[in-house]
């Protein structure tokens, strides 16, 4: 019986290592990346008599549902990295040498908080990386007295608004989406909208922020609510209601993928107005998963630039290279991280020092001034005040089936 | 009136996904009395392995939810020879431990072997048709039709097959099966196998109009807790009017009652049907 028990579970474990085999061999664009299991290790560097190691902190998810969006933030920090230390980088005639040091915190702040404190004793980071503003926050409590720089990977104003002066806001405020996103929408589409975002936090958040807005701008909300993809097995209901009242704008976000399904259904549903998105979902991602070649589907849709197609003078060195690496199209977390690395180098550089986070904090404006054009994958012109990075709202629309940006006066 | 239409028919949908779900649920534990937590990971799986052997082998729809019916049919056995078959005598709280166990080693088993992101299954079925001002896609109708035929098959079986009385019989008296001859292990790994099979079922026909991703399972489990406790447990019949009375309250709620309210809605009514009818709406006789 033990016998005969064994060779079941042989032959059941064969066949689920058969079926699992080479899923990502075939041609679903939707299928994204899955190598990156074995991307979390990090090499030391390489290093040569008198050449110095400066450790970089990331406490990011690794594993669990965000796991992806974790891999994807590191992925671009572990490009730059790896091209800083070709040659390393002099700062007040010493060598040096970036070792990144990546951390899983789960998504969950209590473990960005240990994982720091772990960071700081065992590899005395003077940079700590989060992608998420729990975790942010978190370290937020202690990262003055310990004296360790956060390089904060969230749209979220609330971490640079408490005057912390050890934090720096990589991506652009999201605040700053809703009156482009409002403008745009209003005048294309009219003056009804319905929101759809994802239930989380954030969504409510920008639901906070931005039907207010339309409403001052003299637009009408006409359905606001919002839907928990962790929970809906079928949009269909919701968006019938939503559609009922018949508005002229959606306003939906969360996820790409999700947020793809549900634009596609309130289109099957016959909605032809245009979409807000949020700005965590991207259109090219969501593109993907309708396995559609051009963005019809979404047409009429506002959101932030994706990547791939910004303008930037370092932009396309840095997607060919990513893409040549890792066999996909790397979104604004890469692209963000990448060029936030480069900036807190030269930073370094020009503060003459690697173990002082005031004095790299009181030089990031000269950094960035520093950054040379090829590695500018955003252009980033100022830092705040708050320490907040600058660079300017990136919006694009879907006009006629293809992404076509948007300028945005400041 | 048309938007009343359009609910009834979303609520029918999403209905026919529950009871297929809760059906499954149902019938374990009217024959073993084990509440099966690791249902919901059944599920899941047959959504991946339906959209492997689409990917992998090129195949069609039909035949990638005919392996993934096999696969994790024989699956639910597994599970029932190596977890649940050893702990039979054990006291019950066992095998509740045990099927929270194998839940949460299936999902991390998946997240391992497909990643953690989303992927979309793509249907043969897409098209949008057009009944009466109301808004249908064939997947959608392909759901519906389908629920319905699998109960009716799964109805035809148990009641006019001898292998599908000696599970009746089981279900209504264990030892009494046994002394008539039924051999009652192989009746409870031929549960488990229609179990696996109807959650490949589901969660094959309802993935496309949702995502793939490894904590799917959680969208239907809990509601088919709810489900097969309103309807009685281990009841066959009430796991499917179950659903249905779930489904309709969900898109009827969400319409005229508030989208925000309408989990509360669907609980509140189990509540209510509790307090009147404490065993459920189809106590126990005859499954």
């Amino acid at each position: 019986m033990k016998i005969v028990r064994l060779l079941a579970f042989l032959i059941m474990l064969a066949l689920v290592m058969i079926l699992t085999g080479c899923i990502d061999d075939t041609s679903n664009d939707a299928s994204g990346e899955d190598e990156a299991e074995a991307d979390t290790d990090v090499e030391e560097p390489e290093t040569e008599e008198g050449e110095e190691v400066v450790n970089i902190g990331f406490s990011g998810p690794l594993s669990g549902s965000a796991a992806f969006y974790g891999e994807r933030s590191l992925n671009g920090m572990k490009m730059a990295v790896d091209e800083i230390n070709e040659e390393g980088f002099e700062v007040d005639g010493q060598t040096y040498k970036l070792n990144l040091v990546p951390l899983d915190d789960k998504y969950l702040p209590n473990e960005t908080a240990s994982n720091a404190k772990r960071l700081l004793q065992e590899n005395d980071t003077p940079i700590i990386y989060s992608p998420h503003s729990g975790g942010i926050k978190a370290m937020q409590v202690f990262n003055e007295e310990e004296d360790f720089i956060i390089g904060g990977y969230s749209s979220e104003p609330g971490i640079t608004e408490e005057g912390n002066d050890l934090t720096v806001r990589i991506p652009p405020r999201y605040d700053g989406y809703m009156e482009p996103f409002t403008e745009y929408s209003m005048e294309r589409y009219g003056e009804k909208i319905a929101a759809l975002p994802t239930s989380s936090q954030y969504g409510k958040d920008w639901s906070e922020n931005l039907l207010p807005y339309w409403e001052e701008q003299g637009g009408e909300v006409v359905y606001d609510s919002s839907i928990d993809f962790s929970k809906e097995t079928d949009f269909f209901t919701t968006v019938t209601n939503a559609l009922e009242e018949d508005p002229d704008v959606l306003f939906i976000g969360g996820p790409s993928e999700p947020t793809a399904k549900l634009a596609s259904q309130a289109r099957e549903l016959g909605f032809e107005g245009g979409f807000i998105v949020m700005d965590q979902a991207k259109l090219d991602e969501m593109r993907k998963v309708v396995e559609e070649e051009t963005y019809e589907l979404f047409e009429g849709s506002v959101g932030v630039t994706p990547l791939v197609d910004s303008e930037y003078p370092g932009t396309d060195e840095f997607v060919e290279k990513y893409r040549a690496e890792h066999e996909e199209d790397p979104g604004s977390e890469a692209g963000f991280h990448y060029v936030s690395l480069y900036v807190f180098m030269e930073a370094m550089k020009e503060a003459g020092t690697v173990d002082e986070p005031a004095e790299i904090r009181a030089h990031m404006q000269d950094g960035l001034e520093q950054l040379p054009e090829d590695k500018q994958v955003y252009t980033i012109p100022e830092i705040g005040e708050d320490g907040g990075f600058n660079s300017g709202i990136s919006m694009a629309a879907v006009e006629d089936g293809e992404i076509v940006p948007i300028e945005v006066e400041e | 009136m048309e938007i009343l239409t359009q609910q009834l028919f979303n609520g029918l949908t999403i209905g026919s996904v529950y009871s297929l779900v809760a059906l499954g649920l149902t019938l374990v534990y009217g024959i073993l009395h084990i509440p099966n937590f690791a249902h919901g990971a059944l599920y899941m799986l047959g959504a991946y392995v339906t959209l492997t052997s689409m990917l992998l082998w090129d195949f069609n729809y039909w035949l990638a939810i005919s392996i993934s019916i096999i696969v994790v049919g024989l699956l639910g056995v597994l599970m029932e020879r190596l977890v649940f078959n050893p702990l039979k005598n054990a006291p019950p709280i066992h095998d509740k431990i045990a099927a929270i166990g194998i839940l949460l080693f299936l999902e991390a088993f998946a997240q391992l072997m497909w990643g953690a992101d989303y992927r979309s299954m793509s249907t043969p079925y897409g098209e949008v048709v057009n009944i009466f001002g109301t808004t249908v896609t064939m997947q959608r109708v392909l759901i519906n039709v389908g629920a319905v035929i699998v109960m009716i098959t799964l109805y035809l079986f148990l009641k006019k097959t001898i292998v599908g009385s000696t599970i009746i019989a089981m279900a209504q008296n264990r030892k009494g099966a046994h002394l008539v001859g039924i051999n009652t292990n192989k009746v409870a790994m031929l549960t488990f196998l229609i179990s696996g099979a109807l959650a490949a079922i589901a969660a094959s026909l309802s993935a496309p109009i949702n995502l793939v991703f490894p904590g799917m399972g959680h969208l239907v489990i809990l509601k088919a807790f709810v489900i097969i406790i309103l309807g009685g447990m281990g009841s066959i019949p009430g796991a499917i009017v179950g659903g249905y009375i779930l489904g309709f309250s969900e898109s009827l709620g969400a319409t005229y009652i508030s989208n925000d309210y309408k989990d509360i809605i669907a609980f509140v009514l189990l509540i209510i049907i509790l307090s009147f009818k404490p065993q459920g709406l189809f106590s126990k006789e005859g499954v």
